[in-house]
């Protein structure tokens, strides 16, 4: 820990500098700073991002603190209203290589400079890979590696139409420099990764009678000492089937949910397959295979053409035009309002979960950010990035509408660790500009 | 004594040579009919004088002679043996004609490999698929639905590579552009391309184009598109190196690449590592996609490290520019097969193998999965899509057990699987999981019907050439019957003998039967040796691999070159260590001096293996010319002796140590045999480099050797051995038992007891041609219990 990370640490516990020679050795210190009875309860985090920025004079609202109005945007959350918390004046400070997208994009959850490199944007320098961590990684190592907080999977990344390609624009969630976590936009491989085994138990179990008989039949004609091959082979094959029978080590609190057979994954699919990965990230939640997650729609830069809401031309040629061509700026809207919808549908599919073994439901556990790579298209501006939170976590008093003054979205990753538990946590990303600590958000 | 061949059936081509083989075969086996049966004057003289100690039928007698009379003495030889040292006390009372009765008498009854075959007959064991069986069996089941993806190689080499850039711009035409950007025409930048055969993927452009004089140098792309040859089954690791965007893909260009590397952190040349499982004697896609966009420089390099190979640039060899579709490969790992025989055989079951089994089955039905319309020849939505997945799911069911379902069976099976399965995919996911866990798939005998057919022959030469199942021309063939007669037969493994399987798996023989694996792990004392790297040791490996390819796949393939060809194949580095400067690259067919090297008798690979880590071992070269050369079986030593160099005076010459070493009694019995073999090979140290000197010595490789017959012939060098070999009966016999062993996974005997001798006589009189002789032993296994060919077997000798 450098000096300036011990200040700043002591300074959060409250405790001045002037009190440090008697700190030292104090053991029960690091134990007493993190939140009691959190390791007993479950503390989520899903980071949802939509990309080409939005239409501020549509997003923010005008009031602040909690008394606000939603505009027309985030109108699909009215009914989370006193659980939504809106954050005007985080920006991503975040310079170097790199055009605004794929800064925007790729330092988006890592909060750091992109490292050199080979990929040229629409300007500025060419550039490579982000440079360090992301936040959802970070928080993931930290539950992982404690036992009470330990999920099978640590993270899970989903995708809604991300095309199939790699590079800053499509990336957002890194191991460490250089290591992007590609997210996996397929229901059915998502599906197939979180129930795959006890999918192919039941296809296996449907066969093993089949098998037997056949062992049966072909056995008849053998000599006795071939025979007891087989034997040997049939009672490997009753054990296989014994095995299958035994029920998992853990049932599920929540049964595997039905998927649709038989969606392509085409552009004009994308809303089902938004509905396919928001019921399976619950499902997943629900049982807990893991406490983190991110849900990435499209890329940045990304042309989706919303069909379905009577969009012919590509999102992200829309998000350039300027705010008097009132026809783009309908689409955009529309759009825009969409990508709400389903940030909405999600808050709902966890409001309608109760919370095992705790009061209330599965959201108000449940910390959901949306974000976005601009704070507007047409300006490109990594000022203002839309950073709507809608669920609970300690720390976080929620049903307000607050404008911070230019503060570094660093601050805030470090206050979202803070409330997942990772308070150890002092500099997320580039470390001068954490120097104020986590964000204030209680 | 029947004389009669593998099998009843005549076989057009070699059936004069066959008969030929018979009747000189009939009148050496003569004489060994006067001494059996029990009324004979040997069968008194044994009761009387022998049984005793040896017991009634040779089998021992605990405490006096504990071992069962066996071997592969001659009779002549049994006789001396008898003439000096029976009985026991006594020695000098059964001489002259009693000698040779009671020889004769041992000899047939219970002491040759006949007689012991007819005394404990040896039956086919029932057995599931090995390792390789099961491996190739699915790649060729799931490749049943890629046409074209076991495309054999060909003969052209390189991979193509497809540069493209913007063009420079001659002075009018950047003029012209200008005015274009002025009117703001949207005009597209011209661009260059360039389409050819590069011989690897390994480029140095600098700071230029790949086309310096008409493309531009900040930017362009190359896509470099082909096919991989896999010599061996195995891991083989990809390195690539650039300063630049890349992606590479093997096998597999659809999915993730194996190496992504478009987007590259800095300007310094990096090296990305993957390495893939691939199956040996098959092709696989390759293609590789670069790009420079403003870096300083650009390169690739694209290295490999094959399995048993160093790490070396991705060679020419390996390159073919055609392209192929994706093969499966399982990535289970499935547990070794048995070979404490000597060859790998599928005659136990295991949990770890049914749980491999398992897990190979989930693997393929998840490829399937993800692949099923395409390789079912239909898409979502289509109308027939019900029709073409139970085409699918039929044509999957019948390859892996190979041979077509009933109409009750399609009914049972196929049809009832799509009422009960929710969806049509789950039905094929089903069916094909049945299918790999049936014992029809898993025991290729077992798919089998009561009376051999056209479908067992098909299934029969699969497995022995290939290890594998029917590919669709075989199938093709026992659908129209015509894999009834021999002549039939026979043309349908000629034309399985050019597949690349058979390759992989003659090379799987070679492996076995010269302990190659052995040989990798043969590192030497690094003080004394420090020039035998393990470049060299690669080198050399490539070296017997060339001379191995050189001989059995040219036309004579000729086992008699494979133990008599005075050259070597030399590459630069094995030139200055064997004697002879390499001028050029890559391998030269070189005879470094007359009368020295005697083909794989002194390899320097398997001389070097066959050698301790500062010395030679006349002991193990002598143990490997005897039973694998020269075809003397030897009993395992009767007390286990190390050779400890430290031991022994300094000054003594490695001969004198070993003939110190294995002067007790107990030994001369095997030693007396390997001593000798193993002694002249001294002229090779422990690296097979020549030498006249050992320990400041002149080196003495003459001996006096007696062979199984009895005859004592003067040896001094190994070609002498060679000639030995070439001229014996055994060593041929042990050569095609070998063969056999590793094609067939089933003793020669539990064809016939006479099966081995006659595949013996056919080999020798097809003037010892390896290629013939794997395809006579298919033909022993594929005709085993036919029907016999009504007109032809007339014309064979009852």
């Amino acid at each position: 820990m450098s000096p300036l990370n011990r200040r700043q640490f002591l300074h959060n516990l409250g405790v001045s500098t002037a009190a440090l020679p008697f700190l030292n050795g104090l053991p029960s210190l690091q134990a007493a700073s993190e939140p009691a009875g959190l390791s007993a309860k479950r503390q989520r985090l899903v980071i949802m991002f939509s990309p080409n920025g939005t239409l501020p004079s549509e997003f923010w609202p005008e009031e602040e603190g909690d008394q606000f109005q939603f505009k027309s945007i985030l109108a699909p959350l009215e009914p989370f209203k006193n659980k939504t918390l809106l954050l005007k004046g985080v920006f991503n400070k975040i310079t170097g290589d790199g055009d605004h997208h794929m800064r925007g994009m790729s330092c988006l959850l890592t909060a750091s400079r992109l490292l050199p490199g080979n990929i040229m944007g629409g300007g500025g320098a060419p550039s490579g890979w982000a440079g360090s961590i992301s936040i959802d990684q970070e928080i993931k190592n930290h539950l992982q590696s404690r036992p009470e907080t330990k999920t099978r999977f640590g993270s899970m990344e989903f995708g809604v139409a991300v095309p199939n390609r790699a590079d800053p624009w499509t990336r957002m969630s890194y191991l460490g420099p250089n290591q992007p976590v590609a997210p996996v936009d397929d229901p059915y491989r998502m599906f197939s990764k979180m129930y795959g085994q006890m999918k192919d138990k039941d296809t296996l179990a449907s066969i093993l009678d089949d098998v037997k008989d056949d062992l049966a039949r072909v056995s008849s004609k053998l000599s006795s000492r071939d025979k007891q091959l087989l034997e040997e082979h049939l009672t490997l094959v009753r054990n296989l089937e014994t095995e299958l029978k035994r029920p998992a080590d853990t049932a599920l609190a929540h049964p595997m949910p039905p998927l649709d057979p038989g969606v392509e994954l085409t552009n004009d699919n994308t809303p089902q397959m938004s509905r396919m990965q928001i019921n399976l990230l619950v499902n997943a939640l629900a049982n807990d295979m893991t406490r983190v997650a991110t849900l990435q729609y499209m890329r940045s830069v990304g042309q989706a053409q919303m069909r379905w809401l009577g969009v012919e031309e590509g999102h992200h040629s829309l998000s350039h035009e300027p705010d008097d061509n009132k026809e783009s700026y309908g689409k955009l809207l529309k759009i825009n309002t969409w990508f709400a919808g389903e940030f909405a549908y999600l808050a709902k599919r966890l409001s309608e979960t109760p919370e095992p073994g705790q009061s209330g439901s599965m959201l108000d556990h449940t910390l959901l950010v949306w974000t976005n790579e601009l704070g507007k298209g047409n300006s490109h501006t990594l000022d203002n990035i839309p950073m709507v939170i809608v669920g609970g976590a300690p720390g976080f008093q929620m049903g307000r509408s607050l404008k911070l003054d230019k503060v570094a979205h660093n601050r805030l990753w470090l206050s979202v660790a803070h409330a997942m538990g990772h308070t150890q946590l002092q500099t997320f990303g580039q470390a001068d500009l954490c120097a104020e600590g986590p964000l204030a958000l209680g | 004594m029947e004389n009669h061949a593998p099998s009843s059936r005549s076989l057009p081509e070699n059936s004069l040579a066959k008969l030929l083989g018979l009747l000189v075969a009939a009148p050496l086996l003569l004489p060994l009919q006067a001494g059996r049966g029990a009324e004979g004057v040997g069968a008194k003289i044994y009761s009387e004088s022998c049984a005793e100690c040896h017991g009634k039928n040779g089998e021992g007698v605990h405490g006096k002679y504990d071992d069962p009379l066996a071997g592969a003495r001659s009779v002549q030889a049994l006789t001396r043996l008898i003439s000096k040292t029976m009985p026991e006390g006594k020695e000098g009372s059964c001489v002259g004609p009693d000698a040779e009765a009671v020889a004769a008498y041992i000899h047939s009854t219970f002491y040759s490999a006949e007689a012991r075959a007819r005394l404990h007959p040896v039956r086919e064991s029932l057995s599931r698929l090995t390792v390789a069986q099961y491996q190739n069996s699915i790649a060729d089941l799931v490749g049943r639905f890629r046409p074209g993806f076991d495309r054999p190689p060909g003969t052209e080499r390189g991979v193509r590579g497809i540069y493209s850039g913007f063009a420079i711009l001659t002075p009018e035409e950047e003029e012209a552009a200008k005015e274009a950007l002025k009117k703001k025409e949207k005009k597209d930048r011209k661009q260059e391309k360039l389409d050819r055969v590069d011989p690897q993927v390994s480029f140095h452009f600098g700071a230029e184009s790949p086309v310096p004089e008409k493309m531009i140098a900040s930017e362009f792309t190359v896509r470099w598109n082909g096919s991989l040859i896999a010599p061996e089954t195995g891991t083989y690791e990809f390195v690539v190196k650039s300063e630049n965007g890349i992606r590479l893909w093997v096998n597999d260009v659809e999915e993730r690449p194996l190496i992504d590397s478009w987007v590259t952190p800095s300007v310094e040349v990096r090296e990305e590592k993957k390495s893939i499982y691939l199956l040996g004697g098959r092709t696989y896609r390759f293609a590789v996609a670069f790009f420079k966009f403003k870096d300083k420089s650009a390169s690739i390099e694209v290295w490999w490290k094959p399995p048993h190979g160093i790490l070396q640039p991705l060679p020419r060899e390996a390159l073919m520019p055609q392209e192929v579709r994706q093969s499966m490969v399982v990535n289970t790992a499935l547990p070794a097969d048995d070979r404490s025989d000597g060859y790998e055989r599928g005659t136990t079951v295991s949990k770890e193998w049914d749980q491999a089994t398992t897990a190979g089955a989930l693997e393929v039905i998840e490829h399937l999965e993800l692949h099923l319309d395409n390789l079912a020849g239909t898409k979502a939505g289509a109308p027939d899509r019900l029709e073409k997945l139970k085409e699918f799911s039929l044509k999957f069911v019948e390859t892996a057990f190979r041979r077509p379902l009933t109409p009750e069976q399609k009914e049972a099976l196929i049809e009832r699987a799509f009422q009960k399965s929710p969806t049509p995919a789950l039905a094929v996911k089903r069916l094909a999981l049945f299918a790999l866990k049936s014992p029809r798939f898993l025991y290729p005998a077992l798919s089998s019907t009561e009376i051999p057919d056209d479908f067992t022959v098909a299934a029969r030469l699969a497995e022995v050439l290939w290890d594998s199942l029917p590919d669709p021309a075989l199938w093709k063939a026992a659908q129209e019957g015509k894999l009834r007669t021999g002549e039939q037969i026979e043309k349908a493994a000629q034309r399985m003998l050019a597949d690349p399987r058979t390759k992989a798996k003659l090379a799987g023989f070679f492996q076995q039967w010269l302990d190659l694996e052995r040989a990798e792990h043969a590192a030497k004392d690094a003080t004394l040796f420090p020039e035998f790297t393990e470049a060299v040791r690669a080198d050399l490996r490539q070296s017997l691999q060339l001379f191995l390819d050189e001989v059995v796949w040219s036309e004579a393939s000729d086992y008699r070159q494979l133990l008599q060809a005075d050259h070597l194949w030399l590459s630069r580095s094995l030139g200055k260590l064997y004697g002879r400067e390499v001028a050029e690259d890559g391998f030269q067919k070189i005879v470094p001096a007359e009368g020295q090297r005697a083909g794989l008798l002194t390899h320097p690979y398997l001389l070097s293996a066959l050698a301790y880590s500062k010395t030679t071992s006349p002991i193990h070269r002598g143990v490997f010319l005897s039973r694998s050369i020269v075809g003397i079986q030897l009993k395992n030593p009767a007390v286990a002796v190390a050779f400890e160099d430290a031991k022994f005076d300094p000054s003594l010459t490695m001969r004198e140590k070993v003939t110190s070493l294995t002067q007790n009694k107990s030994c001369t019995g095997c030693h007396g045999v390997i001593n000798p073999l193993g002694f002249t090979l001294e002229n090779f140290d422990a690296l097979g480099r020549w030498r006249t000197q050992d320990n400041h010595k002149p080196v003495d490789s003459g001996v006096s050797f007696e062979g199984e017959d009895g005859k004592t012939v003067r040896l001094t060098a190994a070609a002498d051995v060679a000639r030995l070999a070439v001229s014996s009966e055994k060593a041929h016999e042990a050569f095609v038992q070998q063969l056999f062993l590793h094609s067939v996974k089933q003793p020669p005997a539990a064809f016939a007891p006479e099966t081995a001798a006659a595949l013996t006589k056919q080999f020798e009189a097809g003037n010892f041609s390896i290629r013939k002789l794997l395809v006579q032993i298919a033909l022993t296994k594929a005709l085993q219990g036919l029907p016999p060919e009504p007109v032809k077997v007339a014309a064979l000798p009852r």
